[in-house]
């Protein structure tokens, strides 16, 4: 298995993808923290469909880097959703929820409905699928593609570890922290930009449709075993990791998707992690 | 923790299942890898073909034929699927020895192993695709 492995890592393209799985996988879930405890779990599953709406709009302007296209439309997106929602004097009526679910659907059917109606390619189905199930998408990068990942996640890292104590602070207390003279709404829209960034990232890994399930799943797992938020976020760093380190190599060996496998790496890590957590209460 | 987290990986790793080795003298053998693998190469090879251009390639795929108006010609190709069965790729190839069409070919869908080499054939101002050519053909 071990000579398997060798063998397949020989060519560049398997190596680019532990790259940039292990990258996205590490900034999506320090992220995922802020969102499941801001509860905006789903946030990333609207954000992402946001981005496949995009990329049919991309696609149909025949567009040569989409990433033109997809990244400003999913930001803008995210301000809206993020920041508009909590902004009274903005007039937007529809909150929360709401607003995610309403986004979601309709940028997916938007999406589709383009892709139909003007692609070039003779197999619709198929890049639809592609696009919503990440079926081989990091196995096909480029190197510009891995220069970009690389930059991107450098920036939400930074930025990340930069301001960590306000994020911190905004994530349990926005009043508090607003109080204690920190631009509260500044920091949202850090936020929310980061998040954009990350889904647009994370589509190349998992596909649009599994997003949430990479953002969700470390954040969840690690918060059943420990409880600090520093303990957390390395935790759901390390788990989130290794989930998609073992669900490219398990996609690679076995010829399964490589989107839903490491999906399914993210499950049974929450499982033992549940396991952990329900067996430690019970000898408490 | 350390425990559980390792008998996780080996559980996850024991239920890989592989493809069977067999020996060849390609210089890629498809034949030998997953079909994620298989799939992410044939990719590579279309997108980037001068990288293989020369190299014995080996693979398995559906049996697929075509004819070109245009040219006057019937194109022969061996197409695989990737993991999720939608999307679909190939690779044309030409027999070292051509057979009658098609009495001497197998039905459309047939699974087959071609080995041969892997060319770029242009057409014109640097367009082209790619072939595997002087090829064998085996169901």
């Amino acid at each position: 298995m071990l000579d398997k492995l060798f063998f397949y890592l020989d060519f560049p393209f398997v190596r680019y993808a532990i790259i940039v799985g292990t990258l996205i996988s590490l900034c999506s879930s320090l992220l995922g923290i802020t969102l499941v405890l801001k509860r905006y779990s789903y946030i990333g599953d609207g954000l992402s469909h946001v981005a496949f709406g995009a990329l049919a709009i991309a696609a149909v302007l025949k567009v040569t880097n989409n990433m033109f296209i997809i990244l400003p439309v999913t930001i803008a997106v995210a301000i809206l959703l993020l920041c508009g929602s909590k902004d009274s004097r903005s007039g937007i009526q529809i909150k929360g929820d709401a607003a995610i679910a309403m986004v979601s659907a309709g940028a997916l059917a938007i999406g589709y409905l383009l892709m139909n109606i003007f692609s070039s390619s003779a197999n619709v189905a198929g890049d639809v699928c592609t696009t919503l199930f990440g079926s081989m998408s990091i196995l096909t990068l480029k190197p510009t593609d891995v220069y970009l990942c690389v930059i991107l996640s450098a920036i939400v890292l930074v930025t990340f570890a930069l301001f960590y104590h306000k994020i911190f602070a905004i994530t349990f207390d926005e009043n508090f922290t607003r109080a204690t003279g920190v631009n509260v709404n500044a920091f949202n829209l850090l936020i929310a930009i980061i998040i954009a960034a990350i889904i647009v990232l994370a589509m190349n890994l998992v596909g649009a449709l599994l997003v949430s399930a990479l953002v969700v799943f470390p954040a969840l797992s690690a918060m059943r075993v420990f409880k600090s938020f520093f303990t957390v976020t390395v935790a759901a760093a390390v788990i989130s990791i290794v989930c998609s380190l073992t669900g490219i190599i398990i996609a690679i060996l076995a010829g399964t998707p490589v989107g839903s496998t490491i999906v399914a790496a993210d499950i049974v890590a929450f499982f033992i992690c549940y396991t952990t957590s329900f067996i430690r209460c019970r000898r408490a | 923790m350390h425990k559980l987290f390792s008998i996780f990986l080996l559980l996850l790793f024991t239920t890989a299942t592989f493809a069977k080795e067999n020996s060849s003298n390609a210089d890629i053998d498809l034949t030998r890898m997953s079909s994620t693998m298989v799939y992410s190469m044939v990719y590579q090879m279309v997108t980037d073909p001068q990288k293989y251009v020369g190299k014995r390639i080996k693979m398995k795929g559906a049996f697929s034929s075509y004819f070109d108006e245009e040219a006057n010609q019937r194109f022969f190709g061996c197409v695989i699927k990737d993991a999720l069965a939608c999307c679909s790729q190939g690779l044309a190839f030409e027999l070292a020895k051509p057979r009658k069409f098609p009495s001497e070919y197998p039905s459309e869908g047939t699974s087959i192993t071609i080995i041969g080499t892997f060319e770029f054939e242009k057409v014109e101002d640097g367009i082209g695709f790619p072939i595997i050519k002087d090829a064998k053909m085996f169901r």
